[in-house]
């Protein structure tokens, strides 16, 4: 009881809740800013919440997950540009509601069902982080090792281009975080003479690189774009029996949300995708699917907030990240020196509840903040680009040289910015590089660890159930991809 | 095949009708890059001998080169296995990048180079003045407000209220 109290007590000072209102703040706004996201925003603030309060840092950064994903469907909604990926299926009914004169309904729809998504993940993370934290407890080495190569497994079924380049990204990442003094035998790997690398490549950079600059160089060749005229009024909250209509709907998307944002890697766009699907597939209209029908709405916004929460779970339990932007908040976690994985609730609970008043808290908040200023924050994609985007660079400039007053973490920076860039457009997408960066260390200390205990026979690994089974799992992810082929042919 | 599968699969992407060309080349260049890393981490020296062979620091390095590589050499061959999702990529990289893209790539370079002759501060100023321009704004008023008013408010934020060190960089000279 007395961790609980800390921390949701921890969340009643001013100062505290005045950053979890900045996060849900900078994330409407940053979810509503086509080009701009959550993933960007929490690898901007990182090295500038150094420092602030830790638990506090990791509560806005927490909040500001949870806003940016409904921020991105104001635009979606409104201008039929998903500020943000998880919006994108907001916007195929959400537009044509907004262009049917009911923009304000649309809007109180995606917001009514975003809260109720969130707040139901919320549920299933307080309840379900001790308890998988309780599990991961009697993990081994070569359990951990398994279960690592299973999150990045995931990697293949994780929404991008291709699964093959999604695991190239991941492994390039997991190589980059090979760079450095070996801690196990103070071997110098990959510094190639560089003296500032012995000390390995830093992740903040990179992330800021990742997400930062190479989407500034994509806008750069956007500039021309205009943005159609809005169509903006005034909020509408559905009435009771409308919501008493829908309630069925919310609490499944929430659920398959939920679920989807637990599994290692899978993140709110594949739920607000599936939340979309399962709402058509249930739906005894689906024929009014794309003409701006309000299932079309609800279904994919209780999906994706719910994803946000659920994405939580394995990443504060295990340790593993259970989406791109729960890899940066992992981050976060080691850089202000907490432990991830099951450790941490029982190092340090109050943090745990810390994250999950914060995320209850944003909830609410930007049902007010987004929906008050719903009009505000689609005004904002009027910013020109020719100063919005530097003031980006700026940020990462003074970002990634305030991590550690370096200037080659500002090279690192740009360098990242400018291989991911190149990367994106040979369809590698940045977010599995970041998981592979994040879980490198983890899967090389607890393979090492696995070796040393079975005397270097990798078939020894094999007599562990658990590690059995995330092998199964792995196998199972990998050829994921190849399922709707296999499908296809067999329903032929 | 279809009129659909050609479009999506244009015979000018492929080689012998079999290897993607673009794809050819981007595995070529992660297959080298592999396999000169592979190269270096040859050359890490043992550990010592109380420590075993386990605990030598290129085997990790090696075993995730050597998976990265296999992997890489799918690439060239995915377009026969998923078509469509290879178009998508193919769609994005047809467009050939734009002058002001590599305009801002020189940018970002040299004012990445000067800064820590110029320091956080006055690089700031130089980056606001600069970048608007590069990409085309027209109204000076505006630019100059922008330079001045945006690195200005970036100091206060983080120097005086979070207390973050600005290395003076030129602005030493000053006195």
């Amino acid at each position: 009881m007395e961790p609980i109290l800390k921390g949701l007590g921890l969340l009643l000072e001013w100062q505290n809740i005045l950053l979890i209102f900045g996060g849900v703040f900078i994330g409407v706004l940053v979810g509503a800013l086509p080009g701009l996201s959550s993933p960007m925003a929490i690898a901007l603030l990182m090295p500038f919440t150094i420092s602030l309060d830790p638990i506090a840092s990791i509560a806005m950064m927490a909040a500001l997950y949870c806003a940016g994903t409904f921020g991105g469907s104001i635009t979606a909604i409104l201008i039929n540009a998903p500020g943000a990926p998880p919006a994108v299926a907001t916007a195929f009914d959400g537009y044509p509601m907004a262009r049917n004169g009911e923009p304000g309904r649309a809007l109180g729809l995606a917001a009514v069902a975003s809260v109720f998504g969130g707040i139901f993940s919320l549920v299933i993370f307080i309840a379900a982080t001790p308890l998988l934290a309780e599990v991961a407890l009697s993990f081994g080495p070569v359990e951990y090792f398994g279960l690592a190569i299973f999150a990045l497994s995931m990697l293949a079924s994780m929404s991008g281009k291709s699964s093959i380049r999604n695991l190239i990204a991941g492994c390039i990442g997991v190589l980059i975080s090979t760079v450095g003094v070996h801690l196990a035998t103070g071997v110098e790997r990959f510094d190639f003479g560089v003296s500032e690398l012995t000390e390995g490549i830093h992740f903040v950079p990179v992330l800021i690189g990742l997400f930062a600059m190479s989407e500034l160089l994509t806008q750069s060749s956007t500039l021309q774009d205009v943005v159609r005229v809005m169509s903006a009024k005034s909020l509408k909250l559905p009435t009771f029996a409308e919501l008493k209509k829908l309630k069925g709907l919310i609490l499944r998307s929430s659920g398959l949300g939920t679920f989807i944002g637990i599994l290692p890697a899978e993140g709110s766009t594949v739920a607000a995708m599936m939340g979309y699907n399962e709402a058509k597939r249930w739906s005894k209209t689906p024929e009014k699917f794309g003409t701006g029908h309000d299932e079309g709405i609800v279904g994919p916004e209780a999906a994706n907030n719910a994803a946000a929460g659920g994405a939580m779970v394995p990443t504060l339990a295990l340790g593993i990240p259970g989406s791109g932007t729960t890899a940066l908040i992992l981050a976060a976690l080691v850089m202000h020196g907490f432990r991830p994985g099951p450790y941490l609730i029982t190092e340090t609970p109050e943090l745990v509840y810390a994250i999950f008043g914060a995320m209850l808290i944003a909830n609410f908040a930007f049902l007010g903040i987004g929906l008050a200023g719903a009009r505000f924050f689609s005004l904002v994609t009027f910013i020109p680009k020719r100063f919005l985007w530097p003031s980006v660079f700026i940020f990462s400039l003074i970002g990634s040289y305030a991590y550690s007053s370096a200037f080659f973490d500002v090279w690192v920076m740009l360098i990242s910015g400018i291989v991911g860039f190149f990367m994106m457009r040979h369809g590698f997408s940045p977010a599995p590089l970041v998981m592979g960066l994040i879980l490198g260390p983890l899967v090389e200390e607890t393979f090492t660890q696995a070796m040393v205990i079975h005397d270097s026979s990798f078939f020894q690994f094999f007599e562990s159930g658990v590690f059995i089974i995330f092998m199964v799992l792995t196998v199972i992810s990998l050829s994921s991809p190849f399922w709707p082929k296999i499908f296809k042919k067999k329903s032929k | 095949m279809s009129k659909q599968k050609q479009k999506l699969n244009p015979a000018t992407n492929l080689v012998a009708g079999l290897v993607h060309k673009i794809d050819l080349i981007v595995a070529s260049v992660i297959i080298l890059a592999g396999a000169f890393m592979y190269y270096e981490a040859t050359l890490f020296p043992p550990a010592p001998n109380i420590l075993g062979d386990t605990l030598n620091a290129d085997i990790f390095p090696k075993m995730l080169i050597v998976l990265m590589i296999i992997l890489a050499s799918i690439i060239p061959f995915e377009i026969k296995f998923m078509p469509e999702k290879i178009a998508k990529i193919d769609k994005d990289r047809s467009i050939s990048l734009e002058p002001i893209t590599w305009k801002t790539i020189v940018l970002l370079i040299a004012l990445v180079s000067v800064a820590e002759f110029l320091g956080p501060m006055v690089t700031m100023f130089v980056t606001a003045a600069c970048f608007p321009l590069v990409w085309g704004e027209k109204n000076y008023v505006r630019i100059a407000i922008y330079s001045v008013a945006f690195p200005l408010f970036v100091y206060l934020v983080f120097n005086k209220l979070l207390g973050l060190f600005f290395d003076p960089g030129v602005l030493q000279y000053l006195n």
